[in-house]
């Protein structure tokens, strides 16, 4: 049996390869993954280990808001045996740019750099840092910002007073995030501790002492490490992201998998069933069900085995490719070299032979109930014939349907907003996706007849003949036709709900929040020190080419044991700039002594109109405010929201943490922007936002997500059309001699060929078409599951290009079956089977 | 090597150009020492408006003949006119074009499309050409064909004998100068075979159609005016008004 197999294998080499290629992608995609996120998961195990291999031993605080204080440093000095010790240091130090003013949205961090054998960075240009105006930058903070060795520059310290530094080196700070994300200037230890304010030191790196004194010097609040430990914890820390992107990569191989799977059970599908009177011959001179069943299956073993090792070789190229790529784009990822581990290999096989056998089960199934008189009956055409759903299908069609629409409704429309009721919107589109997989082949007729309208009124006979052809074959058309409706399917349901995100931004800012420029401190500094001066805003009011300037102060405190923010705006804002929407009481109500609640604050305080807070003000005093009324919707204020004079006296004076302005009516938006540049020069640390900024700053990242989107299921798109040029390739081996017939009829070539493309154009757009309508119905359904009053928006013409470009691409999947149609010789298919 | 050269007059217009000919015809097969040499320089021609079989044993070169003739297959050598075309002359696209416009054609078996209706099937070759269907002439033929009540059938729907005579109407609706049928009873029982044979036989005589017929079938080329014997591919005999008696006498003699 085994034998005949093989043989069976070898005849049908070509039309089995297109399902072998969509089993090699699948499990490429696969393979690249892990080979991608080990080798970065091994370049920095090497750069830890060999950057901890410094230390032999370090300190590290237990609680990551309680470093390690000077007099532990102290006492770890004086250890016996230590030979060198550094305290670290890393805290917020704003370095100004040729401008003048603090580059990038958040604060550089502040190194302390040490002299000797515990200087973990690399030294590129210069030296390390001396005295008190030495300073070295990170490389790329350097080369971004136009700085060399020997240039003067300025860093803030926390009271945002300029410090001017001399630049003595460049430094590589390795694969520090923070670091690497914000840009980094070094000092040295002292220097560093002045600059960045730091109370206490983050790691303490020992050279040369013994463990146990070690640890007592070090005391309860930290702990002790190995310079090995260090580096397995450090590895540990920074690991996590890329576990995070093999979880994210692998669900959209998941996808690629469940495509392939499809167009390898369309294969064997039609392989089978053109090959009945094979299988009944086998049968006739005597194989059992059992040997047919397992002949079938051991082909797909073997289409499994190619298609995997194949996939293995691409998938480690696909991976040195992507890290070859992610480090060109500069994102500096520590080399180690490619990591192909056996748990991959032993992976990949797995999936790619389980996935290939699994689809071929039952098309296995259905070969064994080949009849062997089938062998002697008169050819008849396979898979042909109107197809009618039997009552299993249309129970399963009823059951999946019904159920996931009913989950999907119950979800978009009944759950409370938020994660639940968007995983229940998943649940409910994968269930609704079952059902409507088992019903494809009944639509595939009407759908067919639609898209094929405009074919068949224009297409001349071709375009009849491919429209009837498209749905001569229900169920091998409803296969093809689904592989692509996954893929075409989710990339509109990111489409849609990026330009609903998009949407609903836009929306936001016009209705509830509607200023031109936003001031703040960089980001993620300490809240302390996140402030803008209140002076900036007096000197903005004073401004006749502004309007609305709006102070937002806040301020943490404890409420009910909880820590809360308590929030104040510029009373004349109220209405204007700000317009929160009243679930309960309102603005009238909001008077001095009351205050008004968030509802999410609202709901875990068990607070209504009329309720009280205690507020817990400056040197402890306890205020109790009333609760004036319940406010929704998007807007900046949260927490609770207290009368400006109410704050002031309750916290005493303090500055705005925003500012924000709007271009008074009649000046120019360029004009105001100068205006309020030249307002901010004394104020070198705060950064200055415009909402058309923000609104395309927000725009391009969703677009960028997209794109990452996009890029990763045009993987299963492609395998999808991998589905249809295989279809068809196997009906045109199936209808050699009808093709033949036509060619003598007078059908030339270029007809043939149309003919062809067209039925592949009418299957393609099948795909997308119910793909486009699936992914439009669950954006909107998630859409509503995510917020209350969530925008919805279709970007028609991005959905119109998928529909096009998949109808482009179905036909170009045309080309390869178009050519062994035409290059058949007309008499030897008509007189040979 | 019997031979009768008398001038042939049957069939009725018998004008002087021949509907097709082939002058020196040769197809060979492969190259070197593999090479089959199917045809060996066969000049035969076929009058307008006449009903000539063309018989052989097997591997006599009969089809390829056929083939030839009907611009299905290139030949290797010499050359086939289809009126005062010649047609080794042609592109494929031509040549395409020529079959759709000036040939019709009857095979053994899958004649039909079938995903079209009877009716669809006839039309073909008009709809390929874009020529407007003339609807008189169209129901003159299913009407002698016997199909009216069939059109809307499609052919899996219809008997051996009713898929041939589709064929034949849809060879006849678009009035070729030439049908070309390659062993058109050769999947029929004898009393469907002889319908089609009896329908072939009326459109020549009635009609004034020409045909061109490849069959092994003594009975079938009975039907025909004249008959063409084909060995070893070339053309060793030919027989006017046949009967079944004097065709098997003559293959007969052929095979001895």
């Amino acid at each position: 049996m085994l034998r005949t197999t093989l043989a069976g294998l070898l005849a049908h080499k070509v039309r089995l390869l297109l399902s072998t290629l969509a089993i090699t992608l699948g499990v490429g995609f696969i393979v690249g993954t892990f080979v991608l996120t080990d080798s970065v998961d091994r370049g920095v195990a090497v750069t830890f280990a060999k950057s901890a291999d410094k230390v032999d031993a370090a300190v590290l605080p237990r609680e990551a808001d309680e470093p390690v204080t000077p007099q532990t440093l102290d006492a770890i000095r004086r250890v016996p045996g230590v030979t060198a010790v550094h305290g670290m240091v890393k805290g917020d130090a704003p370095l100004l740019g040729r401008d003048g003013r603090a580059v990038g949205d958040f604060p550089t961090v502040g190194l302390s750099v040490p002299q000797g054998p515990l200087l973990r960075y690399d030294v590129r240009r210069g030296r390390v840092p001396h005295g008190p105006s030495d300073v070295v930058l990170d490389q790329r903070t350097a080369s971004r910002h136009g700085f060399a060795v020997g240039d003067t520059v300025t860093v803030l310290d926390p009271a945002d007073r300029p410090h001017r530094f001399t630049v003595t080196g460049l430094i590589d700070v390795g694969i520090d995030p923070d670091a690497n994300f914000q840009g980094a200037v070094g000092f040295d230890p002292a220097t560093a501790r002045r600059m960045t304010g730091a109370k206490g030191f983050t790691e303490v790196d020992v050279l040369g002492a013994d463990a146990a004194a070690l640890t007592t010097a070090a005391g309860a609040a930290n702990r002790v490490l190995s310079g090995d430990a260090l580096a397995a914890e450090l590895t540990r820390e920074n690991g996590a992201d890329a576990d995070v992107i093999r979880t994210g990569l692998l669900l959209f191989a998941f996808v690629a998998m469940l495509v392939s799977a499809l167009v390898i059970y369309n294969t064997f599908s039609i392989l089978i069933t053109q090959r009945m009177r094979e299988m009944a011959l086998l049968r006739c001179v005597g194989a059992t069900r059992r040997q047919v069943f397992r002949g079938v299956l051991a082909e797909a073993v073997v289409v499994g085995l190619v298609g995997s090792l194949l996939g293995l070789a691409a998938g480690a190229l696909l991976g040195l490719g992507a890290l070859a790529a992610i480090n060109a784009a500069g994102a500096g990822l520590p080399s180690a070299g490619v990591v192909l581990t056996p748990l991959t290999i032993a992976l990949a096989l797995f999936v790619g032979i389980v996935v290939t056998v699994g689809a071929a089960v039952l098309p296995a199934r259905a070969a064994t109930r080949v009849a062997p008189v089938a062998a002697l009956r008169a050819e008849q055409e396979p898979g042909g014939g109107r197809f009618r759903p039997g009552p299993l299908r249309l129970g399963v069609t009823a059951l999946f349907g019904v159920g996931g629409l009913a989950i999907t409704v119950f979800a978009a429309g009944f759950l409370e907003k938020g994660q639940v009721a968007l995983f229940s919107v998943a649940l409910g589109g994968t269930v609704l996706f079952l059902g409507v997989l088992a019903l494809m082949p009944v639509l595939v007729g009407p759908l067919g007849r639609v898209a094929g309208a405009v074919p068949a009124r224009f297409g001349g006979v071709p375009g009849r003949l491919a429209v009837a052809n498209a749905r001569r074959s229900p169920r091998r058309t409803a296969t093809t036709t689904i592989a692509l409706t996954v893929g075409v399917g989710l990339m509109s349901l990111f489409a849609v709900i990026a330009a609903s995100s998009k949407e609903q931004t836009d929306r936001r800012l016009a209705d509830q929040f509607p200023v031109d420029f936003q001031v703040s401190a960089q980001l993620g500094r300490d809240s302390d020190t996140a402030r803008v001066p209140h002076a900036l805003a007096t000197a903005l009011r004073a401004r006749p080419e502004l309007d609305a300037v709006t102070e937002h102060r806040w301020h943490e405190t404890r409420i009910a044991g909880e820590e809360r923010t308590v929030t104040a705006v510029t009373p004349s804002a109220w209405g204007t700039v700000v317009r929160p929407e009243f679930r309960a009481g309102s603005l009238a109500a909001f008077r001095s002594g009351t205050a008004i609640v968030d509802e999410e604050t609202a709901k875990s305080l068990n607070l209504r109109t009329g309720s009280e807070i205690a507020l817990r003000g400056k040197k402890g005093a306890e205020t109790k405010v009333k609760v004036a009324g319940v406010f929704g919707g998007d807007t900046p204020l949260s927490g609770v929201v207290v009368p400006e004079p109410d704050f002031l006296g309750y916290f005493g004076p303090q500055d705005p943490s925003r500012i924000y302005a709007k271009v008074a009516e009649g000046a120019d938006e360029d004009t105001a922007r100068a205006v309020m540049e030249k307002e901010l020069r004394p104020y070198p640390s705060v950064i200055l936002g415009s909402s058309a900024e923000m609104k395309a700053e927000l725009n391009k990242a969703i677009d960028m997500i997209l794109m990452v989107f996009a890029g990763l299921l045009g993987l299963a798109i492609l395998i999808a059309l991998f589905g249809i040029a295989n279809t068809l390739t196997l009906s045109v081996v199936e209808r050699t001699r009808e093709s033949a017939l036509l060619r003598a009829l007078g059908l030339t070539k270029r007809q043939l060929r149309r003919m062809l493309s067209l039925e592949a154009l009418i299957m393609a757009v099948i795909g997308a078409a119910t793909g486009v309508v699936l992914g439009i119905a669950f954006a909107w359904a998630a859409t509503r599951a995510m917020t209350e009053e969530a925008a919805f928006a279709v970007p028609y013409a991005q959905i119109a290009l998928f529909i096009a470009l998949s109808a482009v691409a179905g036909t170009a999947a045309s080309f390869l079956p178009s050519r062994r149609a035409t290059k058949a010789s007309i008499v030897e298919s008509l007189t040979h089977d | 090597m019997t031979s009768t050269s008398a001038p042939q007059t049957h069939g009725g217009v018998g004008t002087a150009a021949p509907a097709v000919r082939a002058e020196g015809v040769s197809k060979v097969y492969g190259t070197g020492d593999a090479a089959v040499h199917a045809l060996r320089g066969v000049d035969v021609a076929f009058d307008a408006g006449a009903f000539t079989a063309i018989m052989g044993p097997s591997g006599s070169g009969k089809s390829t003949l056929l083939h030839c003739l009907a611009g299905l297959d290139v030949v290797s050598g010499g050359r086939v006119f289809l009126g005062e075309t010649d047609i080794g002359a042609l592109n494929d696209r031509r040549l395409t074009l020529l079959r759709r416009e000036r040939a019709g054609f009857v095979f053994q078996a899958f004649n039909l499309l079938p995903t079209l209706t009877a009716e669809q099937n006839i039309l073909l070759p008009l709809d390929l050409a874009g020529r407007r269907v003339d609807r008189a002439w169209f129901d003159q033929v299913v009407a002698t064909v016997g199909l009216r009540d069939r059109l809307r059938h499609r052919p899996a729907e219809l008997s051996g004998g009713q898929q041939q005579r589709v064929a034949c109407a849809r060879a006849l609706v678009a009035r070729p100068e030439v049908i070309f049928a390659d062993e058109p009873t050769g999947n029929l029982d004898s009393r469907a075979g002889a319908e089609v044979l009896g329908f072939l036989r009326a459109s020549v005589r009635e009609l004034g159609q020409t045909i061109v017929m490849v069959t092994h079938d003594p009975v079938a080329a009975s039907y025909a005016d004249r008959v063409v014997f084909l060995r070893d591919g070339r053309i060793v005999d030919e027989l006017f008004d046949p009967v079944p008696a004097s065709v098997l006498d003559r293959l007969a003699a052929l095979e001895g």
